[in-house]
């Protein structure tokens, strides 16, 4: 199998080293605290952040100095950036050719706090939102940054029991985690450790119910892929005994055993 | 009905939108009815009010320019994600977004009239969205997308506006004309996006592989127009005297 790596020489910034406040107000404004210590950057490496909406192109592009003299944005306005779902990234770059080259990258940020008018945070791995679908159940819905599983908002309490009732989880799971697997693997992405980009923290879900907690294969070996992903699918029906709970719910609903 | 108030649709009047159209896929010949337009069951006016004309839009530039002075004072991210409003006005306008050839339409998928703005893969399909949006991210450099009819979804518009890593590159409508306008014919240059052929310098196919690549590696939000095109490589060259001159500039 081959391995996935990052051969371009750019460092990923741990999300860690950033963290980004969104305070209301028009425009609103935001705050970030800056921390890239750790790493041994060029000292005249240039620093920028670049604030994102969900959705939209426009972006609003913040320098910050360079690393010897950073300079992290306070109060610093969103205009422009009008959706609730807001992102940030940031960039290290080499500034001394005429075309400047990434040296450091962290994108997906998401502010840790924010007022009425912005999302907050990450809303988890596969956030369940109830929406008009016609006749259909449910769908997934693979957007800029997150995956979104949708329901179909006039079935009664469909979004709770997509998450509590057996009969209706353990039907849906399995082929959920198989499509995401799926399109994160044609993604490419490089698979690090402090990636949160979707397609990154699906992937290592997925890792973590591979029998022998395996990377994912690179999207050109198609047989590799469909393997790896049935392992981890079998492995997530296994450690959550899917079929047998279905079975005892169908039990359960039924009455009896006949 | 050649002046009127602009109104929305609400969910009851989308819904009646999308039956008469699957009633108009049925019988190709029939007429959509405009009652829909004005109906206070299916319809809410619009604040501030503003009123509408019939126009004979040719072109996607017609329709973009129209809508951006008419809805000057509706906040953008209102008009981003108002599918009342853009559905209704594919009613207002249907003759010419889904018109009559020979005495019968072709009603064309819902999201062409039907304005889906949470789903990323339908949402450029609007066919007056899409026009009204391409004129709000590209001012210049787009007779690519809005140079074409304003009754089908071209292929620059569909390759172009869904992916917004490339719409967030600020000289990216410049190169994108660069490349695929043909000064000479007065016209984009044939074949660049023929998706069922992968061929060197192909919009469908490679430029959207080759921008991901580069941004892994360069701050593409600082490049001008030059710079992206020198680092986009070869295939991407039309101009060999053009290519030629990058070359030197750049390296």
């Amino acid at each position: 199998m081959i391995k996935r790596i990052n051969s371009l020489g750019r460092k990923r910034i741990p999300t860690s080293q950033v963290s980004i406040a969104v305070h209301d107000g028009d425009p609103r404004r935001f705050s970030a605290s800056i921390d890239l210590s750790e790493t041994d950057w060029p000292l005249d490496a240039i620093v920028v952040i670049e604030a994102m909406c969900a959705g939209s192109p426009n972006v609003k592009r913040i320098e910050c100095g360079t690393i010897s003299r950073l300079i992290a944005p306070q109060d610093s306005p969103l205009d422009g950036i009008t959706g609730r779902n807001v992102f940030f990234s940031l960039k290290v770059i080499d500034r001394t050719e005429k075309i400047g080259r990434l040296l450091g990258f962290a994108d997906n940020l998401r502010p840790i706090q924010t007022g009425k008018q912005t999302e907050v945070g990450r809303r988890g791995l596969l956030p369940v939102e109830a929406v008009s679908l016609g006749q259909e159940i449910w769908r997934i819905d693979f957007r800029e940054q997150d995956v979104f599983l949708l329901v179909n908002q006039d079935v009664p309490r469909l979004s709770e029991r997509m998450r509590s009732d057996p009969r209706i989880y353990s039907i849906v799971y399995p082929e959920v985690i198989r499509r995401v697997l799926s399109k994160a693997i044609d993604e490419n992405i490089d698979l690090d450790e402090d990636d949160d980009r979707w397609q990154a923290l699906w992937l290592r879900f997925g890792r973590t119910f591979h029998q022998t907690r395996d990377n994912p294969p690179n999207a050109e070996d198609e047989e590799e892929k469909e393997a790896w992903i049935e392992q981890v699918v079998n492995g997530f029906c296994k450690t959550h005994g899917l079929m047998d709970r279905f079975a005892i719910a169908l039990q359960g609903a039924d009455g009896s055993d006949e | 009905m050649s002046r009127i108030r602009v109104r929305r649709f609400n969910t009851d009047g989308v819904d009646a939108f999308r039956r008469e159209l699957a009633e108009c896929r049925t019988i190709t010949t029939r007429d959509i009815p405009l009652e829909l337009l004005t109906d206070p069951q299916l319809t809410e006016l619009v604040s501030p009010a503003i009123d509408i004309e019939q126009r004979n839009f040719v072109t996607k530039r017609d329709a973009a320019i129209y809508f951006h002075e008419l809805f000057a004072d509706i906040p953008k991210q209102q008009l981003l994600e108002d599918i009342g409003l853009w559905s209704w006005l594919s009613l207002y306008y249907f003759d010419v977004v889904c018109p009559k050839q020979g005495g019968a339409r072709k009603v064309r998928n819902d999201y062409t009239y039907v304005f889906e703005a949470k789903s990323i893969r339908h949402f450029y399909r609007h066919l007056l969205f899409v026009s009204w949006r391409t004129l709000d991210i590209a001012p210049t450099h787009n007779r690519l997308l809005l140079g074409t009819s304003i009754s089908s979804l071209d292929k620059f518009s569909s390759e172009v506006i869904k992916r917004l890593y490339l719409t967030r590159i600020p000289c990216f409508f410049e190169v994108l004309d660069r490349l695929y306008w043909d000064e000479k014919r007065g016209r984009a240059r044939p074949g660049v996006t023929n998706f069922g052929k992968i061929t060197a310098g192909n919009l469908a196919h490679r430029l959207p592989i080759r921008i991901r690549q580069l941004e892994k590696t360069y701050d593409l939000h600082s490049l001008t127009a030059d710079q992206l095109i020198s680092l986009l490589g070869e295939e991407f060259q039309f101009d060999a005297e053009k290519a030629k001159q990058l070359k030197l500039k750049f390296g």
